[in-house]
């Protein structure tokens, strides 16, 4: 952090993190659950063109691997807001298989990026969307999930 | 003033998250006044730029402030680079610790603002730009990794 004379303090308030969980009954899906699932399909895919493009294309290969190690810590950071907010097993929740990799061996370099990048500016829209609706705590996160998926986006332009 | 305070209620406006992200404004604009001095001429465009963006959310900032009731705080008459800036590679650095403040400050803004459209918009598309702007000095200057999974987390 950049120091002034006088101590430049850029730490935020503390914030009072969100909802209590029990204050009222959860009604329908929480609002997270679709960008933890999504987090979690776009790590999987991510992971699938980094091994497909591996010899291909190693800038590219170097790229997914970094947006599937962060779509995976986006997940799981999603995923512990939502057992706090609701603990207990998740109930049924839906299955939903990742976008379909493009298929190895191909090597269709074009499609993959194009593939990533479609999911990175999907998922920048849906967190921003979230992000003036939610709590305090969890606008906050769905706003640097937010931030993050557009960095990915320029590492992909 | 455009609005009087009446209309604009101090307490929903974070002033403090603002004032912060104020400070890191003023900070990040003076960094670019130095980054320049040290990286070849071929950066100059995408440093005017970055200057550009962190005055006009400098004089935004300021302006919603005023707006709200509070003194806007001031640039600092100097400041302490964590390192001292020699080289292209140290000025690099610094212009992503800017950034990288920036981006803190306006996730603070983001936290402690009411569920309101208009200003956790304006602090999202803070936040993103500088982690974005962040991300490509990370990729000029060859640092890694090139992306953090939350920018602006502390």
């Amino acid at each position: 952090m950049l120091a002034a004379g006088t101590a430049l303090l850029l730490a935020g308030p503390a914030a009072l993190t969100g909802c209590t969980p029990s204050a009222r009954a959860p009604v329908g899906p929480d609002p997270l659950e679709s960008p933890a699932r999504r987090a979690e399909a776009d790590a999987a895919l991510a992971q699938a063109v980094g091994q497909m493009a591996a010899q291909a294309h190693p800038a590219l290969a170097a790229t997914a691997r970094a947006l599937a190690e962060d779509r995976k810590t986006h997940a799981t950071a999603l995923r512990a807001e939502l057992y706090r907010a609701r603990p207990g097993p998740p109930t049924s929740r839906p299955r939903v298989p990742p976008p379909a990799a493009p298929v190895a061996g191909t090597a269709d370099v074009a499609a993959a990026r194009t593939a990533l990048t479609q999911a990175a500016r999907a998922a920048q829209e849906e967190a921003a969307g979230l992000v003036v609706t939610l709590p305090g705590y969890r606008a906050a996160l769905l706003a640097s999930v937010a931030a993050c998926c557009a960095c990915h986006l320029a590492l992909l332009s | 003033m455009r609005r009087r305070h009446g209309d604009s209620p101090a307490s929903r406006v974070p002033v403090a998250a603002l004032q912060g992200a104020l400070a890191a404004e003023h900070a990040a604009v003076w960094v670019y006044g130095l980054v320049g001095a040290f990286v070849p001429g071929t950066l100059n465009s995408r440093l005017n730029e970055a200057a550009t963006a962190h005055q006009a959310r400098r004089d935004a900032t300021e302006r919603i402030l005023i707006d709200a009731g509070a003194q806007p705080v001031p640039p600092e008459p100097g400041y302490l680079t964590p390192e001292p800036v020699t080289d292209a590679a140290s000025a690099l650095r610094l212009a992503i610790t800017a950034e990288t403040d920036a981006a803190a400050a306006w996730r603070s803004v983001v936290e402690s603002s009411p569920a309101d459209a208009d200003l956790r918009g304006t602090a999202l598309e803070a936040l993103t730009e500088a982690a974005v702007r962040a991300t490509r000095w990370r990729v000029t200057a060859g640092v890694t990794p090139l992306t953090v999974p939350f920018p602006g987390a502390p």
